[in-house]
């Protein structure tokens, strides 16, 4: 079980997202709604990821990734972006990002995301996450 | 060609990710010296190489039936409801800017764009300036939503 970080100004993608999160069978541990505070709550609770919008106030989530990867550079970020956004996309992922998912979330990009990121894994009946994929590790 | 572009894709959007028909399209051009709102307003600025005021509105059975695909069966708070509705239509401008950032004049490229906006105690925007005003109406089976953009003129088209 993977313990995940949700940033977006949006509260309905918000809810979304931690929606799916929780039906692929992972854990929520927090969430955010601007760059500055999806910072603080990763250096609070070091999750194993962080889904992470782009367009939001006081701080995007170009600068947040950038942030974040300084403190741990190897945090795990996918952006959660609209059509269109590819440019900042590319300098999401020059900053530090490892994936990018277009909205509208669905619970299987949002597991391809993830699957991209962790390489291919299973949820074990005790809940913890299991990687099958040999290339990952 | 910017209108267009929006139309196209609000289009797209309602018909196909919403599964809502649009019955009847209206473009208004006959260069209004405002926006006049409805029940729900969200609006983008557009900047760097292009820009661009988009005003999206809604009336409130079409607003009230996005938030109801958004929640996926789930129920809203009361305490919650204002905000969601605030979500729902600043997602659906969001999306719809980023869908058709691709067909605007050189594909967007060099594009930047502001979070949406949500504007709830206003009834009009005043044209500014030197500004154009183009809207077109989308009526639906659940209302209707205006899709505006105010900007210089040559931008505008």
């Amino acid at each position: 079980m993977l313990k995940i970080l949700v940033v977006d100004d949006s509260l309905i993608i918000r809810k979304k997202v931690k929606k799916l999160v929780i039906e692929l069978g992972h854990d929520v541990i927090g969430d955010a709604k601007n760059g500055e505070e999806g910072i603080a709550q990763y250096k609070a609770l070091q999750p194993d990821l962080v889904t992470m919008d782009i367009t939001m106030p006081d701080m995007n989530g170009i600068e947040a990734v950038g942030h974040i990867i300084k403190e741990d550079e190897n945090a795990k970020i996918i952006m959660v972006t609209s059509h269109g956004q590819e440019d900042m996309v590319i300098k999401s992922i020059k900053a530090g990002a490892v994936g990018y998912m277009l909205k509208p979330v669905t619970q299987d990009k949002l597991a391809a995301a993830i699957g991209e990121v962790f390489g291919e894994y299973a949820v074990d009946e005790d809940g913890d996450l299991d990687i099958l994929d040999d290339d990952f590790l | 060609m910017i209108l267009d572009a929006l139309v196209l894709q609000s289009k797209l959007f309602l018909s196909e990710d919403m599964d809502i028909e649009i019955l009847k399209t209206d473009i208004v051009d006959n260069s209004p010296d405002k926006i006049t709102l409805k029940d729900y307003t969200s609006m983008i600025g557009t900047g760097g190489k292009l820009n661009l005021m988009i005003v999206i509105s809604f009336e409130k059975e079409i607003l009230e039936h996005l938030v109801e695909l958004f929640m996926d069966g789930e129920e809203v708070e009361e305490e919650e409801k204002e905000e969601i509705n605030d979500s729902v239509s600043g997602e659906t401008i969001n999306t719809i800017i980023g869908l058709s950032l691709p067909i605007f004049p050189n594909r967007g490229k060099g594009v930047t764009i502001t979070p949406p906006i949500t504007i709830s105690d206003a009834s009009n925007i005043k044209k500014y300036k030197n500004s154009k005003i183009v809207t077109a109406n989308l009526v639906t089976e659940y209302g209707c939503i205006s899709i505006s953009a105010m900007g210089d003129k040559n931008e505008i088209k």
